[in-house]
C-alpha cells in the first residue's frame, strides 16, 4: 500500500498527461451516441490492427538490427499486390511457380559451389574474371528464357484485360478462366534447362564473389542434392498439372483461395525480406546512416516495379465469400447469424458493422500479436532476439550465429508487413501509394509506444488508429465545445495532424515513448 | 609575399577553377549557340538562360544541402524537419512580397527573425530528446507546419494545396528579365555561405560540434555546454535554409506546399549522402548530381525516371561507401604505394604482366 504514492510521485507527469487526455476524451465522447461510439471504436481497432502489422515488423527489425527500414511501407504494398494476383488471377500464380522453383533451385546447392570454388586457383586473372564469366551469361540466359516463357497475364493497355476489369469481374462472381498462355515455337525442355543452367551459373558466380564464404569448409553429401532435386521435381509437376490446377483454383471456394493468397503473400514477403537482408543490408551494418538511403532507394524501385507490373490505376480486391454475402438474412442481427449467412454486414443498435473490416481484421491482428508474443517469450529464437535487442555484441560473443537470426528477423518483419498488406487490400483497395500512409502511421505508433518495445508497438498502433477514426467521425458530427455553444468540425488535414501532435506531446513528456526502455 | 600568394592559389586551385568555370559558364554556353557575351549579358541567349536557370536551382539546392550537412553531418543531429526551415523562408518571402507589399530588405529582416525563431523552437525540444526521437519530434513539428500551410483557413495567404502563386518579384532581380544578375547573386550568396561554413567548421566552435557528433557525453565531460553549441549550429543552419527558401521563391515565383513535406527533407538527406556526409564539398557536389540526375533522367526516360534514380542511389550506397566526395577523400589520403598497388591490379586484370614490363625497362 505504501508503494502506491511512490509510484505516483515517480510517474507524475505521465499520470497527469493521461488524466488530461482521459478528460478530453470523455468530454468529446459524451457528445456522441453510443452506437456511433462503438462503431468508431471498432473502426479504430481495424486501422490499429493494420498499423500494428506494419509497426511490429518495423520495431523488431529496428530493435535487433538497428535498421530503420523505410521500404517497409512499400513491402506492405507489394504483399497486397501479390495477394491480389493469387486471389484474382490464380492462373498467373500457377504459371509463375515453375520458373520460380527452377530459378531458386541452383541456390540450394551452396556447398557444392563452395567446394568447386575452392578448386579454382585463388589468385590471378582467372580468379577475378571467372565470377563475371559465370554471372553475366547466367543473367542473360535467364532473361532470354523468361522473355519467351508463357505466363498468363493482364494487359495494362487494354482496358478489357486490365487488373481493374478482372477485379470487377471477380467481385461480380464471374470467374472466367482467361486463355492459358502456351509455349510458342520453343520447346519447354529447352526453357527449363535454360532456367536451371542460369540459376546454377548465377549461384556459382555469387559464391566466387564472396571471398569469406569460400574458405569455410564445404562438405557435400547426397542430402544437399535433395532440396535441389525436390524444387526441380516440384516445378515440373506443377507444369504438367498446370491446367487442371488452374481450373481447380478458379473453381475453389473463395475462402480457401483467400487463405492461399494470404499464405502466398506472407511467404513471398518473407522471401523478399531474407533476400534484401542477406544481399543489400548486410554490407551496411558498419555504416548505419546509409541504410536510410538504401531503403529509400529500394522503396522508390519497389513502387516503380509495382507500377510497371500492375499499373497505376487503383483497383479493389473482392472480399472472400464468408464476408461478402448480401442476400437473405442480411444484414444479420448477430455475429453468429452473420457468419451463418455469410453476411458482409451486421446490425448493431441500428448501425451497420462490416464484418471483414471491423471484426475480422482486428481479430487477425490480435492473433498475430499473441503469436509473435509467444514466439518472443517462449521459444529459443525469441530469447535470442530479446537478448540481441538488449546487447547484440554479448549475444555474438556467446557464439550464436547472429547473422542467421538477423536474416530470420528481417524476413519475419517483412512477412508481417506483407500479411498486413494482403489483409488491407479487400478493405481499402490497392493503390501505388497505400504503403506511404501506413509507414508514417507505423512510425508514429512506434514513437508513441517506444521504438523497440513490442507491446509498445501494439499500444501505439491502437492509439493511432483510434485517434484517426475518432477525428474523422468528429469531422462528420462536430465537437460541441462545452460552455460556448460552438460546434467545431475538424477538417480532413487534421487527421494526420492529430496523430503527429499526440506523438510530439508524448515524446516531449516521455522521450522514450510509453513503454520504451530507459537509457 | 609572392610565395604566399602562389601557395594560396595552389592550395585552392580546384575551388578557384570551379568558381572561374561557374562565372564563365553562361558566356561559354552562349557561345555554343552563337551568341556573343554581350548578348548573354543582356539576357538574349535562350540556351544560356536555360542553363542559368538550372544552375540557379542547383545553387539553391546546394545552399539547402549545406545547411542540412551542418546539423546532420557536422553536429550529428538527425532532423526530419529540415524542410520546414526552407519552406518558412520560401513562404515568408512570397507572402511578404505579395500580400504585404514589402520591399526585399524588409522581407530579408523578417526572414532572419523567423529563422531565428524556428531555430529556437527546435532548440526548445533539443535538450529533451536525442537521436531518433529528435528526428521524430522534428518530423512532427514540420508536419504541423506543412498542415498549417495546406489548410484552407490560411488559403488567402499560402494558397493552400495549390501553392503560393503570383508573387511579383522586384524588377532588378526578376528571373524573367534579369536572369544573369540573379545567377550571379545566387552564386555569390552560395560562395559567401560556403566560406562562412568553412570558417565555422574549422573554428573552435565547429570543432566542438564535431566532438558532439562523435561522442556527446565526452564533450560534456570536457566541460562544454553542448546545448549551446548545438543551438548555434541550428541557428546558422536555419538562417541558411531560410535564405535558400527565399531564393527559391524569387526564382520560381511559385511556392508549392511539397517543399514543406517530409519528401523535401529526404531530398536534403539524399544530396548529402550522395556527396558524402560531413564534407562541405560533398553537399555541393551532391546537390549538383542530384539535380542533374533528376533532370536528365526525367528528360530522357520520362515515367520510369524514379526507378533508375532509386537504382542509382542503391548502387552509390553499395559501391561508394562514403558518398562521392567522402570516398574520394578517403582514397586520396591513403598512401601512394597503395594507389600503385591498385594500378598494378588493374593492369593485371587487363592482362599486362607488370613485373616483366618493369624488367624490360
Amino acid at each position: 500500500m505504501e508503494q502506491i504514492p511512490a509510484i505516483m510521485r515517480k510517474n507524475l507527469v505521465l499520470i497527469i498527461t493521461l488524466a488530461v487526455m482521459l478528460v478530453l476524451f470523455v468530454a468529446a465522447a459524451s457528445g456522441m451516441s453510443w452506437q456511433d461510439f462503438v462503431i468508431t471504436l471498432l473502426r479504430g481497432l481495424a486501422v490499429g490492427a493494420l498499423t500494428f502489422l506494419v509497426a511490429s515488423g518495423f520495431s523488431l527489425i529496428f530493435g535487433l538490427l538497428d535498421v530503420l527500414n523505410l521500404a517497409h511501407g512499400t513491402l506492405f504494398m507489394v504483399g497486397a499486390y501479390i495477394g491480389w494476383t493469387v486471389y484474382v488471377r490464380p492462373d498467373t500464380f500457377v504459371d509463375i511457380l515453375t520458373p520460380l522453383a527452377l530459378i531458386i533451385s541452383g541456390f540450394t546447392l551452396g556447398d557444392v559451389w563452395r567446394l568447386l570454388a575452392q578448386r579454382v586457383p585463388q589468385s590471378g586473372l582467372w580468379r577475378r574474371v571467372l565470377p563475371w564469366v559465370a554471372i553475366v551469361p547466367g543473367v542473360l540466359i535467364g532473361f532470354g528464357v523468361m522473355r519467351g516463357y508463357p505466363v498468363a497475364s493482364w494487359s495494362l493497355e487494354n482496358y478489357a484485360e486490365s487488373p481493374v476489369t478482372f477485379s470487377f469481374l471477380a467481385s461480380q462472381g464471374q470467374r472466367v478462366i482467361p486463355a492459358p498462355a502456351t509455349f510458342g515455337d520453343g520447346s519447354p525442355l529447352i526453357a527449363f534447362g535454360g532456367l536451371i543452367l542460369a540459376s546454377m551459373l548465377i549461384a556459382f558466380g555469387l559464391t566466387l564473389l564472396r571471398q569469406s564464404d569460400i574458405h569455410t569448409a564445404a562438405h557435400v553429401s547426397w542430402r544437399h542434392v535433395v532440396p535441389f532435386a525436390g524444387l526441380i521435381a516440384g516445378g515440373l509437376v506443377v507444369f504438367t498439372v498446370n491446367e487442371p490446377l488452374t481450373a481447380w483454383l478458379f473453381a475453389l471456394d473463395t475462402n480457401w483461395l483467400f487463405l492461399i493468397a494470404v499464405l502466398a503473400a506472407v511467404l513471398s514477403g518473407m522471401g523478399l525480406g531474407a533476400l534484401m537482408e542477406s544481399t543489400l543490408i548486410r554490407p551496411l551494418y558498419v555504416r548505419p546512416i546509409y541504410q536510410l538511403m538504401l531503403t529509400l532507394g529500394l522503396s522508390a524501385i519497389g513502387i516503380e516495379i509495382v507500377r510497371a507490373i500492375w499499373g497505376r490505376p487503383e483497383f479493389t480486391m473482392p472480399k472472400p465469400a464468408l464476408f461478402a454475402g448480401s442476400g437473405e438474412g442480411c444484414p444479420a442481427e448477430s455475429l453468429w447469424l452473420a457468419l451463418q449467412n455469410s453476411c458482409s454486414t451486421m446490425l448493431f443498435q441500428g448501425g451497420r458493422i462490416r464484418i471483414y473490416n471491423e471484426i475480422f481484421i482486428p481479430l487477425v491482428g490480435l492473433i498475430v500479436l499473441i503469436a509473435v508474443w509467444l514466439l518472443l517469450r517462449r521459444t529459443r529464437l525469441g530469447m535470442i532476439i530479446r537478448a540481441g535487442v538488449q546487447d547484440r555484441e554479448m549475444v555474438e560473443a556467446l557464439g550464436i550465429n547472429v547473422r542467421r537470426v538477423f536474416t530470420m528477423v528481417f524476413a519475419l518483419g517483412v512477412g508481417l508487413a506483407a500479411l498486413g498488406g494482403v489483409l488491407a487490400a479487400p478493405s481499402i483497395g490497392l493503390s501505388n501509394t497505400m504503403g506511404e500512409s501506413f509507414l508514417l502511421n507505423a512510425l508514429i505508433a512506434l514513437a508513441i509506444g517506444g521504438l523497440t518495445s513490442y507491446p509498445g508497438a501494439a499500444i501505439g498502433s491502437l492509439l493511432v488508429g483510434m485517434l484517426q477514426q475518432f477525428i474523422i467521425k468528429y469531422g462528420q458530427i462536430g465537437i460541441a465545445i462545452p460552455l460556448t455553444g460552438i460546434v467545431f468540425k475538424p477538417s480532413p488535414p487534421l487527421v494526420p495532424a492529430s496523430t503527429i501532435l499526440l506523438m510530439v506531446i508524448i515524446l516531449l513528456i516521455l522521450p522514450n515513448g510509453l513503454l520504451g526502455r530507459k537509457e | 609575399m609572392t610565395t604566399s600568394g602562389s601557395s594560396f592559389v595552389q592550395r585552392y586551385r580546384i575551388a578557384l577553377l570551379t568558381l572561374l568555370a561557374l562565372v564563365l559558364l553562361p558566356f561559354v554556353i552562349g557561345l555554343f549557340e552563337g551568341a556573343s557575351p554581350f548578348e548573354v549579358w543582356s539576357n538574349q541567349s535562350g540556351m544560356s538562360r536555360f542553363i542559368q536557370g538550372l544552375a540557379i536551382e542547383i545553387f539553391i539546392l546546394a545552399l539547402y544541402a549545406l545547411s542540412y550537412d551542418l546539423i546532420f553531418g557536422f553536429t550529428g543531429l538527425l532532423s526530419f524537419g529540415h524542410s520546414m526551415f526552407f519552406a518558412v523562408g520560401a513562404y515568408l518571402t512570397g507572402i511578404a512580397l505579395k500580400s504585404f507589399g514589402l520591399n526585399l530588405w524588409q522581407t530579408f529582416g523578417i526572414l532572419m527573425l523567423a529563422a531565428l525563431a524556428q531555430a529556437l523552437l527546435f532548440g526548445i525540444v533539443l535538450p529533451r530528446v536525442k537521436g531518433i526521437t529528435f528526428a521524430l519530434v522534428t518530423l512532427g513539428l514540420s508536419s504541423v507546419f506543412h498542415i498549417v500551410v495546406m489548410s484552407r483557413e490560411l488559403g488567402d495567404y499560402t494558397g493552400a494545396d495549390v501553392g503560393l502563386q503570383g508573387v511579383i518579384i522586384p524588377d532588378f532581380i526578376s528571373p524573367a528579365t534579369e536572369r544573369l544578375r540573379l545567377y550571379f547573386v545566387t552564386l555569390t550568396i552560395l560562395v559567401v555561405f560556403y566560406l562562412i561554413y568553412r570558417r565555422f567548421v574549422d573554428s573552435p566552435l565547429g570543432r566542438v560540434c564535431k566532438a558532439i557528433r562523435e561522442n556527446e557525453g565526452r564533450a560534456q565531460m570536457l566541460g562544454y555546454n553542448t546545448f549551446l553549441f548545438k543551438l548555434a549550429a541550428l541557428i546558422l543552419s536555419s538562417l541558411t535554409a531560410a535564405i535558400a527558401g527565399a531564393l527559391h521563391t524569387i526564382y520560381q515565383p511559385i511556392v508549392s506546399p511539397d517543399i514543406a513535406g517530409l519528401g523535401f527533407t529526404v531530398t536534403a538527406l539524399l544530396m548529402i549522402l550522395i556527396g558524402g556526409v560531413g564534407t562541405l564539398h560533398g553537399a555541393l557536389a551532391g546537390a549538383a548530381i542530384f539535380r542533374l540526375l533528376d533532370f536528365g533522367l526525367r528528360r530522357y526516360l520520362g515515367e520510369s525516371a524514379s526507378f533508375v534514380n532509386g537504382a542509382i542511389y542503391v548502387l552509390i550506397v553499395l559501391f561508394l561507401p562514403y558518398g562521392i566526395v567522402g570516398t574520394w577523400q578517403l582514397k586520396a589520403s591513403l598512401s601512394i604505394a597503395h594507389m600503385r598497388q591498385g594500378w598494378q591490379r588493374l593492369l593485371e586484370m587487363v592482362g599486362v604482366n607488370v613485373e616483366r614490363r618493369a624488367s624490360r625497362e
